[in-house]
Parts: structure tokens; sequence; C-alpha cells
């Protein structure tokens, strides 16, 4: 008797606490949603407020809307010079990298040639050395074939990505070899089987690749503001780095500097956080 | 005699026949269409590989143990190991390792826990996954430079938004990126904000990978949601633990930009860290050798601690 109708009220509970539990999974991710995006709401806003009401004011909204902060950046900065740059290398290097990387995933994982498997292995290995390794060695090798503080200092190491070599033989491996075969037997060329087959059919990996590396490039800052020295040819996050020492704790500036550098990554994302999410997802899977 | 001259010629075509069957069998790979392409995509590969990462790679371990010339690099001397015992003389050494390690430790004690809160929570829930995990991962693709500019105006002491919330609210205020002692934390809890949503995708995908029967069954044996988490889920994670570890220690490991903009290894040296040490003996002191070998040593951090984690946390079971 007692136990029945212990078993009641844990039966009438049950949707009660489940329907607890689920509030409290919003409230936490809610929170750490928040979290992630106040910090950006703020800078959105921030970069149209003058200098004193950024610093005093505790409201969202600019009392007074203000474009100065941009047109001192853009006027006064090399602003447009490092946004040009950025963008020819990020996409050159994206796009050499979406070739690069389909043609080595197809050989790597449909060709049988002696010593694949180690040379696949030694590309790999590229991942785990840190770059300050290779840095100062980089940067002689760059003097000496002329090519400092020019954008092909970037440019060059930038054609190939280990990371993308890996995602697309991954993906391409689960391509049916018959498939690949019928095309051969049809008559297909290598070429016309790696473009009208496999690289078709390689969209979402090589989609979110593109995105990951567009990003990865737009960010880079540590081998650019090495051999990057004069600031015509300086790309953006060295141009931003640089309005610390140029306008000493201005925030109104660097807040819109800011905005210039991440609008264009704010647009990727909006646009297309599935694919970056998956691709990010899809570099879990080599453990 | 002509049995003799029979076998002979027997002989000749034979090893004619041979060297025909070889050629042929080379022009028949030479004819393979795979072969063009695959040469025409492999030997770049390879001398790209080669120019940016395996001769740089040994030029590094060159320059760590010879007195390197800039003017004729072929008539730098070997030395042995004294490129390193200089490095080791430079007080700066162990405080960038000690604040390098810190820093490390404080990211991997902060992140983790975190991550896995926050990765179960959006497994579990059943309405707005896409949304959350939007917000929750925006900070990992905005640019470091803009976030490290954006966190010096919210840290700044005097009219930073953290202090005057926290003054609003009573509590006493810090100083942020402008104290010795709080510096380091500060940019530990930077990173890990900006890079909370990278390893929560990593531990997602991994749970989802874990059967749901498994979670059905205990749920029907009545195991409560916390053991559920502490028997199913975490050691069935394995993998993706490990892997989630690895990549933090090597990342921390590593860090740079970040550094660079917030504090420029400030106040004091409080948070100089390994890599400004070697950026700066290599660009600022032009000390290529000291620098190769501050960055030798940190690659066998980075080597010791991979292989160190895969070894103790390799996973009896994995998904």
């Amino acid at each position: 008797m007692r136990s029945q109708t212990m078993r009641l009220v844990v039966d009438s509970a049950l949707p009660l606490r489940r329907y607890l539990g689920q509030a409290a999974l919003h409230v936490v991710l809610l929170l750490f949603s928040f979290i992630a995006a106040a910090p950006f709401i703020w800078m959105i806003f921030g970069s149209f407020k003058r200098f004193k009401e950024l610093t005093s004011s505790m409201y969202l909204l600019p009392q007074v809307w203000t474009l100065d902060n941009y047109a001192a950046i853009i006027l006064r900065v090399n602003f447009v010079a490092a946004f040009r740059n950025s963008t020819i290398v990020a996409v050159l290097t994206t796009v050499a990298v979406l070739l690069t990387s389909a043609a080595n995933g197809y050989v790597f994982a449909k060709y049988q040639f002696p010593g694949k498997d180690q040379l696949f292995a030694l590309l790999l290995s590229t991942m785990m050395v840190p770059f300050a390794v290779v840095m100062v060695p980089l940067y002689i090798f760059m003097v000496d074939i002329g090519a400092v503080n020019g954008l092909s200092a970037i440019i060059l190491p930038g054609l190939w990505s280990t990371f993308g070599i890996f995602l697309l033989r991954q993906f391409m491996e689960s391509v049916p070899s018959e498939l690949i075969d019928a095309c051969r037997i049809d008559g297909a060329s290598e070429w016309r089987i790696f473009g009208q087959i496999m690289l078709p059919l390689s969209g979402a990996p090589l989609a979110a690749l593109a995105i990951m590396h567009f990003l990865g490039s737009w960010d880079s800052f540590m081998w650019p503001s090495i051999v990057l020295r004069s600031p015509d040819k300086q790309t953006l996050p060295i141009v931003l780095a640089g309005l610390r020492d140029l306008w000493w704790e201005r925030y109104d500036m660097w807040m819109a500097g800011s905005m210039l550098t991440v609008v264009p990554v704010m647009l990727i994302y909006a646009f297309a956080s599935r694919q970056f999410v998956r691709g990010l997802a899809m570099t879990g899977m080599r453990g | 005699m002509v049995s003799r001259a029979r076998s002979a010629a027997a002989t000749a075509t034979r090893v004619t026949d041979r060297a025909g069957g070889v050629g042929q069998a080379i022009r028949k790979i030479v004819r393979r269409p795979q072969l063009w392409f695959g040469a025409v995509v492999l030997v770049p590969t390879v001398i790209s590989y080669s120019l940016f990462h395996f001769i740089p790679m040994f030029r590094g371990l060159w320059l760590a143990v010879v007195d390197f010339d800039p003017i004729r690099p072929a008539a730098s001397s070997f030395i042995g190991l004294a490129n390193f015992y200089k490095l080791s003389l430079n007080p700066l050494l162990f405080i960038a390792m000690r604040n390098t390690l810190l820093l490390a430790t404080m990211q991997f004690v902060l992140m983790l826990p975190l991550a896995l809160l926050v990765a179960t929570c959006l497994v579990s829930v059943k309405r707005g996954t896409n949304l959350y995990q939007g917000f929750i991962f925006l900070p990992v693709v905005v640019s470091l430079v803009a976030i490290s500019l954006l966190f010096r105006m919210l840290m700044d002491a005097d009219v930073g938004m953290f202090n005057r919330i926290l003054r609003s609210i009573g509590l006493p205020t810090s100083r942020w990126l402008a104290s010795s002692d709080s510096a380091l934390p500060s940019i530990a809890a930077i990173d890990v904000w900006k890079g909370l949503g990278f390893y929560v995708m990593l531990l997602t995908a991994g749970m989802l990978n874990i059967p749901g029967e498994l979670h059905d069954q205990a749920r029907v044996d009545g195991v409560s949601e916390w053991q559920r988490f502490w028997y199913i889920t975490l050691p069935l994670l394995g993998h993706t633990l490990v892997l989630v570890m690895v990549l933090l220690a090597i990342g921390s490991l590593q860090v740079y930009t970040g550094v660079v903009v917030l504090t420029n290894g400030g106040p004091g040296n409080s948070t100089y860290v390994f890599n400004l040490l070697i950026v700066q003996e290599a660009f600022s002191n032009m000390r290529f050798g000291t620098a190769a070998a501050a960055a030798l040593i940190q690659l066998a951090f980075v080597f010791v601690i991979s292989v160190v984690q895969f070894k103790l946390l390799r996973p009896r079971w994995s998904y």
C-alpha cells in the first residue's frame, strides 16, 4: 500500500522534475551564451561612442552616435591597405589549400604506391612540431630568397594545409573505389575523375576547410608580425595590434579598428556557422 | 655444335624477351594515368613540405648547436651545447617556463570542467541546441587580436566595465592585467573564454557518438543523472577526452598572440611566456642560436606531454 502511494508520488513528480531539469539546462546555456556574446555587443555599440561616454556610461546604446572613430582609423592608419593585404593572402591561400588538399586527399585515399603510409605519417608529423621550431630557419630562408617583408613570405608557406590533406583523405576514403574504377574503364582521365567526381563529391568537407582556412589566415598573427615590417605590407591583425602604441588606451579607436577587422568574420560566421562547426567536429574524428 | 648454337640463340631470345618484358612493364607503369596525376600532385607537395617544414626543422636543430654566422652561414662553427648553456644563464628562461606552465595549468583546470558542463547541457537540452552552439562558438572564430584589445578595455582598472560592475554591486575590484598578481590568471580566463566553444564542440561530437541505448538501459535501471555522467559518459568519452587534453596542453604551451597584445609579458615579467622568449631572443636580440635552443626545449615539452597523455589515458573503451 505504502509503496504504491510512493510510486504514485514519484510518477507524478517525474514530468515536473524533467521539466525542471530542462529549465536548469537552459539557464546554464543561456548564461554561457550571454557571457560569450556580451563583450561583442558592448564592442559593437562601443565603437560608435565617443571616448568619454565609452569609459563612463553604463548604457549599452550610445547617447550620441559618432563615426569619428571609424573616420580616424581609415584616414590616419593604413587600414585600407591592411584590409587589401589580408584579403589577398586569405583568398589566395584558401583557394590553393582547397586544391592541394583535395588532390593530395585523393592520392592518399585512393592510390597505392610504396611508402604511401610513411609519407602520409611524415606529413602529419608536421602538425605536432611547434611553429617556434621552424620559425627562425624559415625567417633566414625568407631573407635568403628576398621574400621577407612581402606578402609572398606568408603566402608561400600557406599553400598547403596538413589538416586539409588529412580531412580530405579521411572523407575521400569513404568514396567507393568501384565508382572510380568504373570511370577509368569508361576511359575517363585521372584529371576528369578528380575534377568531375571527387571534387563535387567533397563539397561538405571542402566548404568546412574553406571557412576554417580563410578565418585562420585572416586572424594569423605570429608569423606575419615577424616577417612584415613596413606598414603598407602588414595584414589586419598586425595593424590592429599596432593601435596599442599609436593610440595608447584610446579604447574608442581600438573598438572601431576591431570592428573593421571582425565584421567580415562575423558575416562569414553568420552565414556558414554550421559548416564551420561541422568542420571542427571532424577534427575530433582523428582520435 | 648445332645444339649449342641453338641453346645460345634460345638464351639470347630469352634475354631479349626479359629485357622487353621489363621495358614493357616500365612502359606500362609510365603509361598508367595514375602515375602522372600522382606525380603532379605529390612532387610539389613534397617540395613544399621540404622547403617549409622538413628543411627548417633540420636547420633548427643545426642552429641550436652552432655559432651561427649570419654573413657566411656555411662557416658557422659547431659549438655543441653552448647555446643551451647560454640560454640557461638567462634568468628569463625560468620565468618563462614557470609562467607558461602556470598558465597551462590554470587553463586546464578551468577549461576542462567548464567545457564538460556546457557540452553535457548542449547534448541533453531538447530545444535551441543550434542557437546556443552558435553563441558559445562565437569567440572561437573572432580574431584574437581584436578580442585582446576588447578585454584590455573591459579589464581597465579605472574605467573598465568589469570594475565598474563590481563597484556598482559593492564587490572589491581587481587591477586585472595591470598587476603582476592578477595578470596571468586574467590571461588564462580570457583564453578559456575564447577557446571554450572549440572544446565544447569536440566534446559534444564525442558524446553524440556514445550509443543512446546505454543511457536508456541505465535509466530503466534507475541510475541517476549524475551517476550516468560519471560511469557512462566520461569513460566512453575516452578518445575525445584525451584529444581535448592534448590539444589544450599543446595549445597553452604555445600561447603568443594574446599575451603580446594583452600585456607583452608585463607587468614586470609576470606574464612573460616561452614563445615571447623565443621571439625576443631571435628578433630583438638577434641571437638565433639560443632562440633555436629554446624552441627545441619547447618541442621536447610538447612531445613529452603528448606521449605521456596518450600513454596514461589510453582508454580501454572508446567511441
